[in-house]
Parts: C-alpha cells; structure tokens; sequence
C-alpha cells in the first residue's frame, strides 16, 4: 500500500506500523485522541480531503516566526526617508528611484542592531592586526621560551671577558667587541627561547698558576649542565662569534637533520691525519667501525675541523654520560704534566689528543662541515679563500668566527662589518623596498 | 478523556519524573567502555615500555647471567704442565657454573703495549675478551697465578648477588690503602657499580676484579690504557694507574665497589702485602700467589703444587 505521508511516532505507543493494524478488523477509531489510522482506505481518503481544504489538522494560523512577529520587527525598522539628505544623488534622471525599497544604507550602516554588531567586528580585527603587529613576536617567543617550545632545552655558554683585561689592558675596541658579541647573542638567545649563559673568563689563579688555563672551559661546561638540569645541548661560543643568520633555529639548522648533516668517519676530511678507525683486534666492533653506531642519537658531541684540525671556537655537548666521562678525563693532570708544553691550544689539543688515543670518545663524536656553525673570515686559515671554512658573501652561514683576530687583525673591525653585513643580510621588506627605491632613483636620476 | 490515575507505561519512567541524563543501563555501558579503554592503554604502554628497553639497550639482556673468567697466559715463561693446571682448574670451575673461560695470550699484545712493562697487558685482554663475548655481562679478570679452592661456590653467590653484594661494599674508606684522601662514595648501591676490586695492604689489586660489559668498561678501559699513563714510568705500571684514575675521576669512583680482600683475592701465607684478614682460609673461593712472579725468590709452580693436590683431592671425594 501506499502512504501519502511517512508514518509517524505516535506518542505512547511508539511506531506504527501499517501493516499491524491491517487485519485489526476495526473500521472507526476507538480514541480520538489519536490520528486516524490511515491504512484504512475511507480513513484516508479523509484525511486527504482535509489537506486539500487547507486547514491541516496540525497547523495553526500565524504559528511560524515571521508570520508571528513580522509587524514588530517592522516597527523596529529605522525609518528610511528618501530625498531628505542628498536627492540629487538618488533620483535618477528616468525617474526610477535609486534604491527604492531598500536602499543601501539600510544594507550598510542603517539598521542599529546590525551597525552595532558590524563595529565590533571591526574594532575586533583592528585589535587583532594590532596585536599581531606588537605581540605576535612576543607570543611566539613566549611559547618557544616555555616546555612546549623545546627553546628550553639549548643553552649558549658566551665567553666573555676573556683575560678581564690582567694580561692586557682592555682597551674601546675590546669592550666594543665584547658588547656587541653578548648582545648578538642575546637577541638570538631571546628570539628562539634559549638560555644563554654569558661566563666570565676572568684570569684566576687557581688556573693560571698551573698554566691549565683551558681547564675552565671544562670547569664551566660542567657548572652548567648543573644550573640547567632540563636542558639538553649546550653550546659553546667564542667571544669573537658572531651570529649572522639569527633567523636559523639550532632544531632546523643542525638537530632536527642530524643524519643528513653531520659525518662521523673523519677519514672525510682529516687534517690531523688520525688513523680511522682504529685496527687494534681487542676493540669491539662498534669502535672498530668508521662511523661508530651510525645511530644519531649516540653523538654526545658535534664539533667542526678547520684546517688546523679540531675547533672549540663552536660546538655543542649534549648532557650525557658520555660528556660526564669526557669532561672528567679531559682534564687529566698526569697527561697534563706531560704535555703542557706540546699543547699549545690547551682543551683543544687535549680533546684531539683523547680523540686519537681512547677509542671509546670517536664512538660518540660527530663533526659537521665547519661552515655549519664556525664561518672563517678571510686570512683565518692560511692565505687562500678555501669555501670548505671560510664565510662566503651570498652563502648564508649560520656563525662566523673571527678566530685568532687578536693575533694582527683588528677584532672589532671584523665584527663590525660582521654585524653590518648580518644587518643587511636580514633587513626587513620595508628597509628592502626602501633601498630598491633608492637604487631605481639614483639609477634614474643620479646622485 | 481524563484519567484518574495515569496508565502504566512499561520500563519507562514515569514523566513528571525527573529524568535522569544517565540512564542505569547507559551508565553501566559507559563504565564497561572506560575500564576497556584504560586496560588497552595500559598494555599498549606496557608493550611500548617493553620494547623500548630491547630495542635501546646495547647490553646483555637481563637474566643471562654471563660471567667470563679472563685469563692472561704467558706461554713464553712457563712450563705448559704448569699452565694446563691453572686451565684445568679454572675449566673445571667455568664448567660447573655455566661461565665462559678466555684464556688470553700475553705475547698477542706486545705490540700495543710498545715499550711500556708487559703486565699491562691485561688491560686489552679485558677488552679483548669484551669484544668476543659481547652478550655476556660480568668479566672477571684473574691472574694466572691463582687457583679456584672451592668450585661448588658459584660467583653469584659469592658476589655478584645484588644483596649480597650491598652487604659486601666498604663504604667511605680510602680507595688507596692505607690513608688515601679520596674514600669510596657512601651513598652507592648496587645497581650503580661497574667494576668490584679489592684492596690489598698497598694497593688497589688489579689481579683479581670484577667489571660489567657496557658504556662504562669501553671507557675505563681505555682510559686506562692510555698511551701517556703507560709512558709515565709509574713503580706499579697498571696498578699505580688505576689507582691513579680512581683517586683523581669521581666518574670511576662513583662505579667503583671495594669488597674485603678475602672475598675473590685471597693471598697465599707466602704471598707479603695481604691486608688485614687477607690471607687465605680454608673455605675461601680463590687462592693467589701474589708476587710469586715478580720476586726472584719465590716459585709459583713450587706453590701452586700442594694447593693443587688439594683441590684435586677434593674433586676425587665428590
């Protein structure tokens, strides 16, 4: 059979089925509460002939929204009077009035309820664009600063104040330096949510009197492992660095791709000529292979070489303890007393000397091709301009390291225009459209 | 049409009754689903944990037990009958107990140990031995001049039991006797411990200690045997480095556990330089002729003999 609507639910006795009350055998309704039936055929021709008269049983006269409330929504209306304000403007000449019915103006700004909630919109996007302008930076500084940000878990060990001016007298040019330095870092430190650890590299006694004074680096590496226990990389930096690309973070630079960037076989570039890897058939295999574990997450240690062998100008330890035992054996006063006089650079001569002799290091030390993170500027390494370490314009290295400018070259010239090449490196759109303006008219029109 | 009381509706509560969001049946539903969800977690984090620890641990397994008794031989200055008793003896013991014996040969590391004395071989025997038996965990270095007295005591038992060892550890003595300033670490437990070696009257006692495969003894080892301590023309060579090591890295006394003398370095009556209560004892694990090859005029096949016919004897008896 065929049902001229889809059965409803009645209320008590749930869904009603066609075909339960077919063979009922009841021809009227026994409660007039309930609709009838409509399986019955007379039934249903009844309740067709209701539809037609137009007066559904269930439907009441002004039951919907605008029906009902239709003369009060009009009085609400703002009054729209034409020809009052500017006639010329809305009466067109063939006489068919502009914006007759509604105008415009009620679409716009005419009706209160929607002009009110039409302003907050706007002053809502207009705080929203002025908070993106002034505290956008902030907020994303913020969230990189806190534990989800991950910011946390680097730190940057500054020297600074190298000597404290006990062996030499510290003259502008150092103190411009060393300013500038601390403030480049800063500023990085800041913009990515590290911790930056500014040490001062004051002469002391306890060192110098022993002549081991690169035994700081050591000590200080280890002190703050301790004032930071949640961090993870630490970072050691020169004084005479110079952060030129502030908009690389360490995570995509070097740790989030440390398979892609870094090499562990340093038969790949080995200026110190150290035989790799070790022969010696009482090594286990892991410290007879090239490249250790070849597992990214065993490098305690990432450094770069230069043309002289291992720098310590920049590089990164992780908290380990791998590192415990490294820096507890850097430092070794029997290997010391024996070698003071050889090892001119100190710690560094020290850690390549254990690189060499204890196999058990080169199985969680890594390098990275020096440009990564230790730049060269011109005359750092011998006369030639080798790209393998030194800083090429155009190529934008991630640090440069005015290493040895202390010894004949001017260190704050170098960083000066370090700073001022890192500045117009990262100038913002404006200041670039600013100086392509400038460019065209001097083209153009001469100076 | 009006009713006095309204009709019965089946399960359905009645409607001016409050009806409650949570029908008794859809509550029981919901805490069955909770309960489901949290033990599906549980063993997935549980298997997760697992694997973790199998996937990240380079070590050996737990549970095996795996002690390898490293020997150091110098064939060139010994008679062989004299060597096949030390063998025999330590063969019979490993046997016993399920260990693994390496027996190492001095002259294979002449050339890495240059011109430095040749005792130090026993530093790359150690990681020798490390390096073939890489899933065994306990590495127990043994001079050659020492016989196992009682083979039913197994090493566990005798030392490498974590109680056992706890009780066994001296806290907060001087690592080098008798007045060092350096004192092993009181706080230490037994999980923290790598390396188990005694102390004789003088000197820490590298014929006879204990160390565990890992990060820790590719470390220690090395740095051992670093080329600058070998040419530093120490009196004791390797003994006077270790001590040297200990007494100067706190990441190696931190590993460091000194058990009393007689527990795996019992000294014979002959032997000078035992330390209070170190001399041997019927019933002790192990007996060593300390010194017997150093000195001119003492002979250790001479005084291995009797200790020989003993042990001998008492393996007829069982």
């Amino acid at each position: 059979m065929s049902l001229p609507r889809s059965p409803s639910p009645r209320p008590g006795s749930g869904w009603l089925s066609p075909s339960s009350t077919l063979g009922s055998g009841r021809s009227t309704p026994f409660n007039s509460f309930y609709p009838p039936a409509l399986s019955d055929p007379w039934l249903a021709a009844k309740a067709k002939s209701d539809e037609v008269r137009g007066y559904p049983s269930f439907s009441t006269p002004n039951k919907g929204f605008f029906s009902r409330s239709k003369r009060r929504i009009i009085a609400t209306l703002p009054g729209f009077r034409m020809r009052s304000t500017s006639p010329k403007i809305y009466a067109e000449k063939d006489g068919v009035i502009y914006g007759s019915g509604r105008g415009w103006r009620s679409l716009w700004l005419g009706r209160t309820t929607l002009r009110r909630r039409r302003s907050r919109f706007f002053l809502a996007m207009l705080l929203l664009a002025l908070g993106y302008l002034f505290f956008w930076t902030f907020f994303v500084e913020a969230f990189r600063r806190s534990i989800f940000g991950g910011g946390r878990k680097f730190v940057i060990i500054l020297q600074s104040n190298t000597e404290g001016g006990v062996m030499e007298w510290k003259g502008a040019r150092e103190w411009a330096t060393e300013r500038n330095s601390i403030l480049n870092k800063k500023e990085y430190a800041k913009r990515w949510g590290y911790n930056l650890e500014i040490v001062n590299m004051l002469a002391k006694k306890r060192y110098s009197h022993e002549w081991r004074e690169g035994w700081e680096k050591v000590d200080i590496l280890r002190e703050t492992m301790r004032k930071y226990p949640n961090a993870e990389w630490f970072w050691w930096l020169d004084l005479t660095t110079y952060i030129m690309e502030p908009s690389y973070s360490l995570q995509g630079h070097l740790f989030d791709r440390l398979e892609e960037v870094v090499y562990r076989d340093i038969n790949e570039y080995n200026p110190l000529n150290i035989t790799h890897p070790p022969i010696q058939p009482y090594f286990d295999e892991i410290s007879r292979s090239a490249n250790g574990d070849d597992d990214p997450s065993s490098i305690q240690v990432l450094l770069s070489q230069d043309c002289g062998g291992f720098n310590l100008g920049s590089f990164f330890v992780h908290r380990s303890l791998f590192t415990e035992r490294l820096l507890d054996t850097w430092w070794d006063p029997i290997m010391y007393e024996q070698k003071h006089m050889e090892w001119e650079h100190k710690e560094q001569d020290a850690f390549e000397y254990l690189y060499t002799n204890q196999p058990w290091v080169r199985s969680s030390v890594a390098f990275v091709p020096q440009r990564y993170i230790n730049s060269f500027p011109p005359g750092a390494c011998g006369d030639s301009l080798d790209p393998k370490f030194h800083y090429t314009e155009g190529g934008r290295d991630f640090v440069v390291n005015m290493a040895g400018c202390d010894f004949g070259r001017d260190c704050w010239n170098e960083m000066y225009q370090y700073r001022e090449y890192s500045k117009w490196l990262n100038r913002t759109r404006w200041q670039r459209l600013r100086s392509w303006y400038l460019d065209m008219y001097r083209a153009l029109f001469g100076d | 049409m009006q009713f006095a009381v309204p009709p019965r509706k089946g399960p359905s509560p009645p409607p001016y009754a409050r009806a409650s969001l949570l029908t008794f049946h859809r509550r029981k539903q919901l805490k069955a689903t909770a309960i489901l969800t949290l033990a599906l977690l549980a063993v997935f984090f549980l298997l997760s944990q697992l694997f973790r620890n199998r996937a990240g641990n380079s070590a050996a397994p737990i549970g095996t037990s795996g002690v390898v008794i490293v020997t150091l031989l110098d064939r060139a200055s010994y008679s062989d009958s004299y060597l096949q008793k030390i063998i025999k003896n330590r063969e019979d013991y490993a046997e016993r107990h399920g260990y693994t014996n390496f027996f190492a040969n001095l002259s294979d590391y002449d050339s890495y140990i240059g011109n430095s004395p040749r005792s130090w071989g026993i530093v790359p025997a150690v990681r020798h031995a490390m390096a073939s038996h890489p899933s065994a965990t306990y590495f127990f270095h043994l001079d050659a001049h020492a016989l196992f007295m009682n083979p039913n005591e197994s090493l566990e038992a005798r030392l490498l039991n974590k109680h056992r060892l706890e009780s066994l550890m001296r806290r907060d003595v001087p690592v080098v006797p008798p007045d060092s300033i350096i004192k092993t670490f009181s706080h230490l437990r037994s999980e923290d411990i790598d390396l188990i070696a005694t102390n004789d009257a003088e000197d820490l006692a590298t014929g006879s200690f204990v160390i565990r495969q890992g990060d820790f003894a590719r470390f220690f080892l090395d740095t051992w045997f670093d080329p600058l301590y070998r040419s530093y023309n120490f009196a004791k060579a390797e003994t006077h480095s270790l001590e040297h090591i200990v007494q100067w890295h706190p990441t190696v006394l931190a590993r460091l556990a000194l058990v009393p003398q007689r527990v795996i370095n019992s000294y014979s009556k002959d032997s000078t330089h035992a330390a209070v209560d170190g001399t041997y004892k019927d019933g002790d694990l192990i007996i060593r002729f300390f010194e017997c090859d150093t000195d001119p005029k003492r002979s250790c096949e001479k005084e291995m003999g009797p200790y020989y016919s003993l042990w001998a004897k008492k393996l007829k008896i069982e």
